[in-house]
């Protein structure tokens, strides 16, 4: 049976093959294990220096993509422009996660300033929901059907390491085992989608 | 002889644009509708196609005047990119249009 063409599914079908190179997959993975390390570090370090040496690994890992789309991707798979209509919804979605990211640092001051008097539960509670509420707009305005899949796993991170670190089976609120299994995930997926594209598409000596 | 008014009239085939009608132009013509610009290689990936036949229907669409060819090098490598010219996008939708009438048309 033939699928009905549509303009707009080509657009998504493009879209996609455009940018699904596993590598941003990755990034998430490399931010996670920010949970998953940033505990420990925590003990020598404090909150705020343990979460803070964590900014030049970013910006290696985010360099290191960089490289890796332009000298691999790049000439594997071709590069597009994207029309008015994409560039708007991207442009929206910066500006929405601009606003969620907002959102998310005045609430973090919120619950440090009133840590004492709040039930524990909050902040997985809130942590989750942001995580969620951010996956699933990038779903959304990404067409990338499993970041509703990361965000679901974001999400429930939180609340299982709670469980763990309360039923006396992890350290540090259960945050390295749950974040660590996420962001193995997250990195996993990634990478097997960039090294699936890298097999599938050698560079071509020939361009005519 | 004038047709009678219950047959149908299959005149409009004719009138269709033979430049787009090719599976293949046609395919080209969709994926560069919905971006501003591809490359080469993002073409090739997309349609499945060989070099050779690329650039054969590309530049058949570039002689209709559909499309903008821009060869230029990176590093030492050439490289093209493609874009659907605002006459390419017109004749897109006008044959969208006809395409989607003519079939339309058609008795079942």
């Amino acid at each position: 049976m033939s699928t009905p063409i549509s303009l707009r599914q080509t657009e998504r079908k493009v879209f996609r093959a455009a940018t699904n190179d596993g590598l941003t997959d990755v990034y998430l993975g490399c931010f996670f294990l920010m949970f998953v390390i940033a505990p420990y570090l925590s003990e020598y370090l404090g909150d705020f220096w343990s979460a803070a040496v964590f900014l030049p690994f970013f910006g290696l890992v985010w360099l290191l993509i960089r490289l890796a789309r332009s000298n691999l991707i790049r000439p594997r798979l071709g590069g597009a422009e994207f029309g008015p209509a994409r560039k708007a919804r991207l442009r929206s979605f910066t500006t929405i996660m601009l606003v969620l990211n907002l959102l998310a640092f005045a609430l973090g001051i919120f619950v440090f300033l009133n840590f004492a008097e709040m039930p524990l539960s909050t902040y997985p509670i809130v942590l989750g929901a942001m995580l969620l509420a951010g996956f699933s707009l990038g779903g959304y305005f990404m067409d990338w059907p499993r970041l509703y899949l990361y965000g679901l796993l974001t999400a429930t991170a939180p609340l299982i390491g709670e469980y763990l670190w309360n039923e006396g089976l992890a350290s540090h609120h259960g945050y390295p085992i749950a974040f660590g299994t996420v962001s193995a995930i997250m990195i996993l997926t990634g990478l097997s989608i960039f090294i699936r594209l890298l097999r599938q598409y050698p560079i071509s000596r020939e361009e005519v | 002889m004038s047709p009678k008014s219950n047959e149908p009239d299959l005149s409009s085939l004719a009138g269709i644009d033979q430049v787009i009608h090719s599976p293949v132009r046609l395919m080209l013509l969709s994926y560069l509708y919905v971006v501003e610009r591809a490359d080469y290689v993002f073409l090739k990936n997309m349609s499945e196609l060989s070099w050779g036949n690329l650039a054969t229907h590309l530049n058949k669409l570039e002689q209709s005047g559909y499309v903008e060819i821009e060869k230029s090098f990176k590093g030492k490598k050439p490289h093209s990119s493609v874009n659907l010219t605002p006459q390419g996008r017109q004749a897109f939708r006008a044959y969208k249009k006809r395409m989607q009438q003519v079939l339309d048309d058609l008795p079942d």
